[in-house]
């Protein structure tokens, strides 16, 4: 049995479980959801995690708009040979006069488009004082909610600080990727109370939960990792799927493409399809929709 | 051997997660419980006097030309009075690329078409807003004889945001006039 085959196997046990938590993804929300996908350290996976996740929400149905607030613009990167000369998010934060229409890319799947990180992107390199662009960050959702998506998923530089923090004060949600490994783990309380500080400008913010990421089975350190995690947070905050570690993710960035596109994806589809349906339960819970609407 | 915990203190991690779970209290102490009387109703705004060097016997200084208040009694539509605005600042206080931002940060006049200026007053003015009030009035230089004068006024509208390149930094008096100026512009008509 490979390693897809295996991850397979143990979401074919937990899926049906799942998805009698979660309503169908048509009935998602009413108006636009947004959640952005960011984490206290660099390179966990929240490019692929973002990529992946607002493909399987559009492969449901969901109108997806997939957002790249990284300067480093990597989903722009990973899915548009022209990313560098988009007009992308990060103009629309520096000039009033951009409409968010110039923005979109849209991509063969219908429900899928994106937005890129665009030109004006320097002004995070330099850093930026937090609340700058607070304003904007809220005319950019609302535009997004007028144009009709369903769900606005924002892939994030690392940190929660600058136009990060912005978004995230900005959002319904946030889900955080957290690398299955020691150092990873160990940068946890970071995150945590960076968080608890966001929701203190933003209480209506949602945290989705903790999603472990380039888990690898032949490891024991990434395995004894993942279940400290486990142990450390109450059981609502980490998700039952975990994304594993493969060279497919590199095959499929290489390629421009989302996983799940590729002939061989099938396994990964299912990895993301399983994060989807976690999603879509905790949206729906009573108790966090109380949350999230007020 | 444990690779993470002896690095954590599980029980303040384990207390801070379960606070991203609670939903967020929004605080509202009763002025009792913050140690006022049932009279208290809030501060009055205070004008705290600027502090002036002691007076000195000096040979009187040439004096600026009366600065004179825009005329607003015809006032047409919006775009226009701030039009008129916009001549007044020009004729008495020198200012060029005058721009006017609502409080979403977008453009609502513009005679600069710098992105960057609007993005500067942008980020000047948010910059500059204390806890619960106003944002004040800033300026940064942006050339050897230009000063971008960022005013923020808070108006029927919202709070707008009036950014202008001047040759040098207003003084108080200015400021007061042309935040004056703003707001009577942006009043609809009565």
């Amino acid at each position: 049995m490979d390693g897809w085959e295996a991850w397979r196997s143990i979401l074919k046990k937990s899926l049906p479980l799942l998805q009698a938590e979660a309503t169908v993804a048509a009935d998602f929300l009413n108006g636009v959801t947004s959640f952005v996908i960011s984490s206290q350290k660099g390179g966990v996976g929240k490019t692929t995690l973002s990529i992946n996740l607002a493909h399987a929400f559009a492969r449901a149905g969901v109108r997806t708009l997939l957002v790249d607030a990284d300067p480093q613009g990597s989903v722009g990167l990973s899915l548009t040979r022209q990313s560098r000369l988009l007009t992308g998010f990060y103009d629309f934060l520096a000039d009033p006069g951009i409409s968010l229409d110039r923005l979109i890319v849209p991509t063969r799947l219908e429900t899928f488009s994106l937005v890129a990180s665009g030109q004006a992107s320097d002004y995070e390199a330099s850093g930026g004082i937090g609340g700058s662009y607070l304003a904007r960050v809220r005319a950019f959702l609302r535009a997004v909610s007028s144009r009709g998506f369903d769900l606005c998923i924002i892939d994030t530089a690392a940190g929660l600080f600058g136009v990060t923090g912005d978004v995230i004060a900005s959002s319904d949600a946030v889900l955080i990727p957290q690398q299955a490994e020691p150092l990873g783990i160990r940068s946890v309380p970071k995150m945590l109370e960076g968080l608890n500080r966001l929701r203190v400008m933003n209480p209506r913010l949602m945290v989705l939960g903790v999603v472990l990421t380039m888990v690898q089975q032949d490891l024991a350190e990434s395995l004894e990792a993942g279940q400290a995690l486990r142990q450390l947070l109450p059981p609502d905050l980490v998700f039952r799927t975990a994304v594993p570690r493969d060279g497919l993710f590199v095959r499929a960035s290489a390629r421009g493409l989302p996983v799940g596109v590729l002939e061989e994806g099938a396994g990964a589809q299912a990895v993301f399809d399983a994060l989807r349906v976690e999603i879509e339960a905790k949206f729906e819970s009573p108790g966090r929709r109380a949350q999230i609407h007020g | 051997m444990d690779l993470v915990n002896p690095w954590l203190d599980s029980v303040e991690v384990r207390r801070m997660a379960e606070r991203l779970l609670a939903p967020v209290q929004e605080q509202a102490v009763p002025a009792q419980d913050a140690g006022f009387g049932e009279q208290f109703v809030g501060y009055e705004p205070v004008h705290v006097p600027i502090p002036r060097p002691a007076a000195v016997v000096l040979p009187p200084e040439p004096q600026p030309e009366a600065v004179v208040e825009p005329q607003t009694e015809v006032r047409g539509p919006f775009l226009d009075r701030v039009g008129r605005l916009r001549d007044w600042l020009h004729f008495h206080f020198q200012a060029v690329e005058v721009f006017l931002l609502d409080r979403e940060g977008a453009v609502i006049f513009d005679e600069s078409r710098h992105g960057k200026l609007h993005f500067l007053a942008r980020s000047l003015a948010v910059a500059s807003r204390r806890p619960g009030g106003m944002a004040g009035n800033v300026h940064v230089k942006v050339g050897a004889a230009a000063t971008l004068e960022v005013i923020p006024v808070d108006t029927p509208y919202g709070c707008l945001v009036l950014g202008a390149v001047v040759p040098a930094p207003l003084d108080l008096a200015a400021i007061t006039t042309v935040m004056d100026a703003l707001r009577s512009v942006a009043s609809p008509p009565h």
